[in-house]
């Protein structure tokens, strides 16, 4: 493959005292799956963050697609091509679900009101719930709310999806039907950064996977590769600790 | 906005048609009547003097109508922004609107009128000879027009503060969405910070509706002939303080009670729709 589609280098990131990126070197190519799992704590949100520039960085340089970070004038460029789904879903609960999926489309991409929703009305179709176009937020279930908002972020046409947690807030019945839209994109030759600890999914769909702890990548690997035979000791200790429940 | 008003008919809940009150629903509104009531049977049983009274006030009410609206209108958009400035990152904008709300709650609103009403002309004035203006040396005080400034900046101050606990009950997350999905800071806050907010906003803004009507008395203290300072002339007329008061009391109890219906109505329709 060519360029890859997000070049981060070096990235360091503190928030007063914490260091919660300590140079942080990573490149994702156009279609690629990289999981990032790691202990509590480790900066794996932060770096997803820095990503769309939720976050401000100190040190290094992040490039999406040819657009460089460093430059503030770039934000809201940047955060358009990428899509990110938030563990607590963050859907606006004062819209309807349909409204929720064609505000940005007609405020950022100023498309017209008629092809907004005829995207919105097939993206729901997509993740599975068209059904629940004119409900509320608060009407639905924690699974299907993160289906909509997992549309809401593909409706912008984002090139880049980053998840973080995904299923972490969601009840163990609904897990699958998420992950079953992730896997889905997946397929389709999305690129997608995800922070979960949903060992089954980035087994399945990863193709790299990477293990974070104290604000650096310890090791990265590919799925088979990182199951069965970790290099470092950090590693080890960690997939000891989650594969064992 | 406009979408939210076109789905309201469809909604399940929404029981009020075409805007029309309806007393069932609301009980409080057989205070209005019977006060109302009242006011009619003094009139019925002795013009002389509540109608009189009336009369003679008519002018009085509409100037506390006036002088109540468009003050009220004003500091919401003051506080608006007063509040904007509270939660703003920038210093200046945060520096500015802190100073504002902490120094204009501390002084109370009498003070404030008086201030305005006798050294706005003067400052004005002064700077008129300073820098050889002749309009504004010739400046007048209009009494109206300074009485709604002082009101404005008075209350814009505690809107301002009403405005930021408003915006801090969203979660941060809203604001976080919204930016991720590519909308500028203006973009999220009206559309998605703002509508929200609003619903947490609006009991207290209610509130400050009915309290800025009583406040507005005050205003008779500086030459504008509100309600109450055409009570006190009729009163130094005619010499009925009882019969006087009694009026002028039952008036304002028309007015602030009807405003609390209002309130109430809005802000049943305003939960309805979520
Ligand atoms: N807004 C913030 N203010 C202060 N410290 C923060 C902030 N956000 C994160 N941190 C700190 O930065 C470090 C990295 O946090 P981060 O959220 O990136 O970890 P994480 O790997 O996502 O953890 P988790 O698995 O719990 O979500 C932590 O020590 C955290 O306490
Ligand atoms: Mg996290």
């Amino acid at each position: 493959m060519s360029e890859p589609i997000i070049k981060i280098e070096n990235v360091h990131k503190r928030f007063g005292r914490i260091e919660a990126l300590r140079g942080v070197t990573l490149n994702v190519n156009e279609g690629e799956v990289v999981v990032i799992v790691g202990p509590s704590g480790s900066g794996k949100s932060t770096l997803l963050r820095c990503i769309n520039r939720l976050e401000e960085y100190e040190k290094g340089s992040i490039i999406v697609d040819g657009i460089d970070l460093n430059n503030p004038h770039n934000i809201n460029a940047v955060r358009s091509e990428v899509g990110m789904v938030f563990q607590s879903f963050n859907l606006f609960p004062h819209l309807k679900v349909l409204d929720n999926l064609t505000l940005a489309q007609r405020v950022v991409r100023k498309r017209e009101k008629a092809e907004a929703l005829e995207i919105g009305m097939k993206l729901l179709d997509k993740v599975g719930i068209p059904e629940k176009a004119e409900a509320f937020p608060g009407q639905l279930s924690g699974g299907q709310q993160q289906r909509v908002a997992i549309a809401r972020a593909l409706a912008m046409n984002p090139k880049v999806m980053l998840f973080d947690e995904p299923t972490s807030a969601l009840d163990p019945e609904m897990i699958k039907e998420v992950l079953d839209v992730m896997a889905q994109l997946a397929r389709e030759g999305m690129t997608m950064i995800v922070v979960s600890h949903e060992m089954g999914f980035a087994r399945a769909a990863a193709d790299r996977i990477i293990f974070m702890d104290e604000g650096v990548i310890v090791e990265e690997n590919t799925p088979q590769l990182f199951f069965t035979s970790p290099t470092q000791k950090r590693t080890q200790d960690f997939l000891s600790k989650v594969l064992q429940i | 906005m406009e979408k939210e008003k076109n789905d309201a008919p469809d909604r399940e809940l929404s029981f009020v048609t075409g805007g029309e009150v309806n007393v069932r629903q609301d009980p409080w509104w057989w205070l209005v009547v019977v006060v109302i009531a009242v006011v009619l049977l003094l009139i019925l049983l002795a013009p002389v003097p509540f109608q009189e009274i009336i009369v003679f006030a008519k002018d009085g009410i509409l100037v506390t109508i006036l002088v109540t609206v468009v003050s009220y209108f004003l500091m919401l958009i003051l506080g608006l922004f007063g509040g904007l400035g509270r939660l703003s990152k920038n210093k200046l904008f945060f520096g500015i609107s802190s100073l504002y709300v902490e120094i204009v709650r501390g002084i109370p609103l009498l003070v404030q009128l008086i201030g305005w009403y006798f050294a706005s002309p003067v400052i004005i004035q002064k700077l008129g000879l300073w820098t050889g203006i002749e309009a504004l040396i010739q400046y007048r005080a209009n009494p109206i027009i300074t009485a709604i400034m002082a009101i404005t900046v008075c209350y814009g101050a505690y809107m301002s503060e009403i405005v930021r606990s408003g915006i801090s009950s969203v979660p941060r997350g809203q604001m976080e969405a919204a930016r991720s999905l590519g909308m500028n800071y203006f973009q999220a806050m009206r559309y998605v910070v703002l509508p929200q907010a609003f619903r947490v906003i609006l009991p207290p803004m209610g509130n400050e509706f009915i309290a800025l009507l009583k406040d507005s008395s005050l205003v008779s203290v500086v030459a504008v002939a509100d309600l109450t300072r055409r009570g006190r002339e009729f009163m130094a007329a005619h010499f009925n303080p009882i019969e006087t008061w009694l009026m002028i009391a039952l008036l304002y109890l028309i007015m602030t009670l009807i405003a609390a219906r209002v309130v109430s109505y809005i802000e049943k329709r305003a939960r309805y729709d979520r």
